[in-house]
């Protein structure tokens, strides 16, 4: 039986469907008899989606402007 | 407008974003920007079309942004390990979950203070894993991919990405559940 560290540490494993299917099976048997690690699947597997929206960056206009001239310079010198 | 402007302008504000991430630089996200656009316009010519342009610029961001960190890194000193959640000696959680936010994941409006709770967590992490956890969760870069442009293995890159996950999961926890611990 899967203790919470052994389940914790599999985690990704595990969503990425890479266990086989006996240890997959004791990872399930210990998620639906503990909460907590269950609850701390699903806020695992949320973190990432919400990462990549706050990480979201646009690049400032007045940088946008020199990277247009930049290569258009880069460019014309080029051909 | 030229076809290649098209494409840039298309895709400059997630080059720039991974740069930025990566390098916590605006001037050296500006500068790596440049350099990736003028290699893929000087490279089309390799661009085979099997694979978006996306998937293939991002690829040049994160060899550009690499290069400049690992230059960078020269002076730094040893990278620390990440440490994640605490277990009892028993292998149980030490600290329970106090509420389960994964639904909130999916709203359209992200809340300002988290926003900045998770930008502050991922610029905290050890380079290693800030860099695996950009181009694989953020990036959409693929495993193979990002062994190409870092020179790790996969399961070292597996390893990292999970910590810095777990890492960057309790950040997130913590701001839920501000109000619900203690100090």
């Amino acid at each position: 039986m899967y203790t919470c560290k052994d389940s914790i540490n599999l985690l990704l494993e595990y969503l990425e469907g890479e266990m086989s299917p006996e240890e997959s099976r004791h990872l399930q048997e210990h998620l639906s008899g503990c909460s907590p690690c269950e609850e701390f699947l699903n806020t695992y597997r949320a973190t990432p989606s919400l990462c990549k929206r706050a990480l979201a960056a646009r690049m400032p206009k007045e940088v946008s402007s020199k990277l247009t001239e930049f290569l258009r310079t880069k460019i014309k010198s080029a051909s | 407008m030229s076809a290649f402007e098209a494409l840039v302008e298309s895709h400059q504000d997630k080059v720039y974003g991974l740069a930025l991430r990566m390098t916590r630089s605006e001037a050296d996200a500006a500068e790596i920007t440049q350099d990736t656009f003028l290699s893929a316009y000087q490279h089309l010519k390799d661009f085979r079309g099997d694979a978006a342009f996306g998937s293939w610029v991002h690829r040049i961001a994160a060899n550009h942004a690499l290069m400049r960190l690992r230059h960078r890194r020269v002076t730094q000193a040893a990278e620390v390990e990440l440490q994640g959640p605490e277990f009892t000696p028993r292998g149980t959680l030490a600290d329970y979950p106090v509420s389960d936010w994964s639904r909130d994941a999916e709203e359209k409006a992200l809340d300002a203070e988290l926003g900045q709770a998770i930008r502050q967590s991922a610029d905290r992490l050890p380079e290693g894993y800030r860099e695996v956890f950009l181009l694989k969760d953020v990036d959409g870069l693929s495993y193979e991919q990002i062994a190409e442009v870092t020179g790790d293995s996969i399961p070292a890159i597996k390893s990292r990405l999970h910590r810095a996950r777990l890492a960057l999961r309790e950040a997130i926890d913590a701001f839920y559940n501000r109000d619900n611990r203690g100090p």
